[in-house]
């Protein structure tokens, strides 16, 4: 992926969960190779079967939001997400950890338990203790798909720009058409295990939209 | 009653719990941990032996191994300055093994049953396996490690052959309650055993009270062996 937001489109049950969780470093290659190219510090070995090397997921720093929320249980929403933090005492930390709890609309439940809130709510937190980890990339594994549209419509560019001002890119896997033009980014489409397209949404997913569109005008 | 037996038996329960659950931990951590091979269902059969073996078994290989009679048991006598049978010492290493699977069945229990969803949630957000343990799976999984040091608690108080084949019955080194009772019937002393047979009774049920009790008012996670 080059773009600073990239959607991995393809059916329920096409093993995108499965790439998600090899290049987060969850499940081990059986044969292949996985490589990061960040600008800032060019080509790095996640993962070669070849060369037995196998990055554990905790230093790859690539934050993962699943289908579940996950959160843990014995903590606050605001546990939750500064769990993901390492100790950063850095100046305006309480600023910063204000408006991404304001930024994913949580703010207001930051001394509730996971056990408290609601499904969509959960995400949400989810989602911010992802934002708030140190990435070198964020892979959203249907994050969006428990919101109502309003809301995921207004969350995504501010998610967007957040994550382009902290210049992580993301790696996004949905079965959800809607979900892939509500985002707007370079999508690659799989079929039967290969990319079988690659390109903006309108174009590599034409044929659904057609279809979708043919739908509403009844 | 004899209350340098209560008192004995007291502190060798809770130095045994003590000790146990420090050895306990990782065992149980790497048991609810290891995938397939042998080594697994080996240590899981080693840990659960004291379940299904007559406690003079466990008190006669300790006592003939750990005795003047092997290099081990050499080694520990200038060690120590005496043999580890017949002493304080000799009865925390028999209760030990005596008592490991009681401390850790219901933590392996409770570590398997900690979903892998957080301990995965937590590591791609950058969290050592370590920083996992103590900050995540260890607070989700604290009922059955209560549970464990419940059980290893009680069942060291209540412990009779190991005892008896290791310790004899020299009273406060190695004279428990139980050893007292057994003496005490021998001796047609049935007012003072009827004493100590009832505060053995009323440990090991307040013991497994406060565990069910606990569970009642949903803690999770605590399952009895």
């Amino acid at each position: 992926m080059t773009k600073p937001w990239t959607v991995l489109f393809a059916p329920s049950g096409a093993g995108k969960t499965t790439i998600l969780r090899l290049i987060a470093g969850l499940d081990r290659l059986e044969k292949g190779k996985i490589v990061s190219r960040a600008e800032s510090e060019g080509e790095l070995v996640l993962a070669d079967t070849d060369g037995r090397v196998h990055v554990p997921a905790h230093r790859r720093s690539m934050p993962m939001v699943a289908q579940r929320p996950a959160l843990f249980p014995h903590r606050t929403v605001l546990g939750n997400v500064l769990y993901a933090g390492t100790e950063r005492q850095a100046a305006g930390r309480d600023m910063q950890l204000d408006a991404l709890l304001e930024l994913c609309r949580v703010g207001h439940l930051r001394n509730r338990y996971p056990s408290q809130i609601s499904g969509g709510e959960s995400q949400r937190v989810a989602l911010a203790r992802a934002l708030w980890a140190p990435a070198r990339a964020l892979l959203l594994d249907e994050p969006f798909s428990g919101l109502d549209v309003g809301l995921r419509d207004a969350l995504i560019p501010e998610v967007k720009e957040y994550l382009a001002a902290r210049r992580v890119p993301v790696l996004q896997v949905t079965h959800d058409v809607g979900e892939v033009f509500a985002v707007g980014a370079e999508v690659i489409r799989l079929e039967d295990g290969r990319v079988a397209a690659q390109g903006p949404p309108e174009i590599v997913l034409e044929r659904e939209r057609t279809r979708l569109l043919r739908q509403l005008g009844g | 009653m004899d209350w340098q037996a209560v008192e004995l038996t007291a502190r060798l329960a809770g130095v045994t719990t003590a000790l146990l659950m420090l050895v306990g931990l990782p065992l149980a951590w790497w048991l609810a941990r290891s995938g397939g091979g042998v080594m697994r269902p080996t240590v899981q059969a080693l840990v659960g032996l004291p379940l299904v073996l007559p406690p003079t078994v466990l008190g006669f290989y300790l006592l003939v191994d750990l005795g003047p009679l092997t290099s081990v048991g050499r080694g520990l006598v200038r060690l120590l300055g005496h043999p580890l049978a017949f002493s304080f010492e000799g009865l925390v290493v028999g209760s030990m093994l005596y008592s490991l699977p009681f401390a850790v069945q219901p933590m392996v229990a409770g570590f398997a049953a900690v979903d892998r969803q957080f301990g995965e949630a937590a590591s791609t957000l950058g969290a050592s396996p370590a920083r996992i343990f103590w900050g995540i799976t260890l607070p989700l999984a604290r009922g059955s490690v209560w549970t464990a040091a419940l059980l290893t608690f009680t069942h060291t108080v209540g412990e009779f052959g190991v005892v008896l084949m290791l310790g004899g019955n020299i009273p406060g080194a190695t004279r428990t309650m139980s050893i007292a009772l057994y003496d005490a019937v021998q001796d047609g002393q049935y007012v003072d055993a009827n004493r100590t047979a009832g505060a053995l009774l009323a440990v090991a049920f307040a013991g497994l009270l406060a565990l069910y009790w606990r569970r009642g008012r949903g803690v999770r996670g605590g399952d009895l062996v």
